[in-house]
């Protein structure tokens, strides 16, 4: 983002938490304000002190990131209140698509192909019944539920008769509501997302696609565009039935949809993220667009200028470098004692960190993105193994060796994944054994 | 220990519904304890000055000079010594200051946030003029405790 703006020459306030003080970006901005101690609460989550930061620089517009309050209609709103624009789409957006149930039934009436689902369910006979219609395998969902709590995968009437009865009481303790309903239920999806960009002229523009299929607990680790499982027909067809879709709703500034692919190929809308998201680069590469110089524009009022057709140049992979042991995910934070990070040619990083500097324990453990570029997937797979064998980080623990294992399996290299392809890895055993060089 | 789940949901009404931050509830070997988390506060309220010692911020910090000879500020915003233009300074360097005893006023968003001492003292220094921008930590005034 600073990066960005300096290029426009656009200056910039970094705000930090006391805990952040030293932290990179706190170094590359033109001023920086300390706005709370390290308790995201009372600092990166607190409205008011960053809304103060802006008032006393003299800032004119805010770029919420990702994660904290990038998804918090609030502050968009309390932003525009206060004469600050803020660099993302409206606040009406951001509720509608933040809600995954109105999210779902605002992209099925956009047009979208949405998962298959039913109603809340009124009693076991009634449970039965639905299910059946759906058809099994369905996952029983629990409508208070959220972030992969409160799901149970079921395989027949007989294991949902088993459970029915736990499953509402489970229900009522942690949501606080026994309201369940069924959904259709994918095994082994890949996950698919799309990238667009809205204009405040009613431009949306689709990026392509990223294949994020690489994840642990839901949280993605490896990234890469455009997706092998996406024949050119399917990236075409699903970006225009998107285009119209979100134009039709007047998007505004960056946001991704995700989506599921199926064994039959079928796509289907998972959620909405009306925000900038972490793996953005892999795009930036493979289309040649600053996406965050894009929302830049946007915010100005000025019109997108995209050709109407993009096509993925090449291919790009992300590896998400977090501060954390390889094997046991246990967090590392701590003092970088040494860091090199890769270079050459077709490599980028985007880092938080650098040599001397702490990782603090509070944060998310993501400290740094590896980014590769390549003409083809095999020469993008090569040079990441070369660009991550070359990158030093000392004094903490990172998940560089899993990155590695991952980029040497076979079924990576042939593309043959699906979202649960570290639980299948982890089963494998492979995250003992040794790791070539 | 044995969970009576309607116990627990008139607990957490009871929560709800009062002023308190936490119901702790003991019956023989068994305890409970429901906890809400505080949620960030805007309002024109005065509070007591943070008064941070550098050794008690997370652990890592590099050594800092000792912060409790200082009233340091408690929010970003903008630092003013009257309540008004026209008024008088609440505090001139030399003054006794007394807990709650208000010392300035940090603006932000429109708030007026009054500043209040923590403790008996003196005013050595004022460190910030009057409608200059602060930061959260600044340090406004060098104190001598009594």
């Amino acid at each position: 983002m600073i990066r960005s703006c300096r290029e426009r020459g656009l200056r910039t306030v970094a705000v930090h938490s006391e805990i952040d003080a030293d932290a990179l970006h706190t170094r590359l901005a033109d001023e920086a304000i300390c706005i709370g101690p390290a308790d995201p609460t009372r600092s990166y989550l607190h409205i008011p002190a960053i809304i103060a930061a802006a008032e006393i620089t003299g800032a004119d517009a805010v770029h919420p990131g990702y994660g904290f309050l990038s998804e918090n209609p609030e502050f968009a709103e309390t932003c525009a209140q206060c004469g600050l624009e803020f660099i993302g789409p409206l606040p009406e957006q951001m509720r509608q698509w933040g809600d995954k149930v109105s999210a779902r039934a605002l992209a099925r009436s956009l047009g979208l192909p949405t998962i298959e689902g039913t109603e809340l369910v009124e009693d076991i006979e009634d449970a039965i019944k639905k299910a059946e219609a759906l058809g099994f395998p369905v996952l029983l969902k629990a409508s208070g539920g959220g972030g992969g709590r409160g799901m149970h995968i079921l395989q027949s009437k007989e294991e949902l008769r088993a459970i029915f009865q736990t499953a509402r009481a489970e229900s009522r303790v942690a949501f606080g509501s026994d309201a369940l309903y069924f959904e259709k239920y994918i095994d082994r999806p890949r996950h698919i997302e799309f990238q667009i960009l809205g204009d405040k002229h009613g431009n949306v523009h689709v990026l392509g696609e990223r294949e994020c299929s690489i994840q642990r607990r839901h949280q993605k680790i490896l990234e890469e565009a455009p997706s092998v499982a996406l024949s050119d027909e399917l990236r075409r067809d699903m970006s225009a039935t998107i285009r119209r879709a979100m134009g039709e709703a007047g998007y505004l500034s960056a946001g991704t949809l995700e989506f599921l692919l199926d064994d039959r190929g079928e796509l289907t809308f998972l959620e909405m993220n009306p925000r900038i998201q972490v793996e953005h680069p892999v795009t930036e590469l493979v289309m040649g667009i600053d996406l965050v110089g894009e929302q830049i524009r946007i915010a100005d009022g000025q019109r997108l200028e995209l050709p109407e057709h993009l096509s993925p140049r090449g291919h790009a992979i992300e590896c998400r470098i977090n501060a954390e042991d390889p094997v046991t995910f246990v967090p590392s934070p701590g003092t970088i004692t040494e860091l090199h990070m890769a270079g050459g040619a077709g490599v980028r990083v985007d880092s938080g960190v650098y040599g001397g500097g702490r990782v603090p324990p509070h944060y998310d453990p993501l400290i740094a993105k590896l980014i590769v570029h390549a003409p083809t997937r095999a020469q993008a797979i090569a040079k990441m193994r070369r660009a991550l064998s070359e990158t030093l980080i000392e004094g903490i623990l990172t998940n560089i060796p899993l990155h590695q294992r991952i980029l040497e399996h076979p079924a990576f290299e042939e593309g043959r994944f699906s979202t649960r392809f570290l639980d299948d890895l982890q089963a494998e055993r492979l995250l003992t054994a040794p790791v070539r060089h | 220990m044995k969970l009576d789940f309607e116990q627990l949901r008139e607990l957490i009404r009871l929560l709800d519904e009062s002023n308190l931050t936490e119901i702790e509830v003991e019956r023989g070997n068994d305890r409970i304890r429901v906890r809400r988390d505080p949620a960030p506060v805007v309002s024109a309220v005065a509070l007591p000055s943070v008064e941070a010692s550098g050794t008690t911020q997370s652990g890592g910090t590099p050594a800092v000079e000792d912060d409790s000879n200082y009233v340091t500020s408690p929010f970003v915003g903008t630092f003013y010594r009257a309540s008004s233009p026209e008024s008088e300074a609440f505090v001139q360097e030399g003054d006794s200051i007394a807990p709650g005893q208000v010392l300035c006023i940090v603006e932000a968003m429109k708030l007026m946030n009054e500043i209040e001492s923590e403790v008996s003292g003196t005013i050595v220094e004022i460190l910030v003029e009057s409608g200059k921008p602060v930061e959260y930590g600044d340090r406004l005034f060098r104190i001598e405790t009594n």
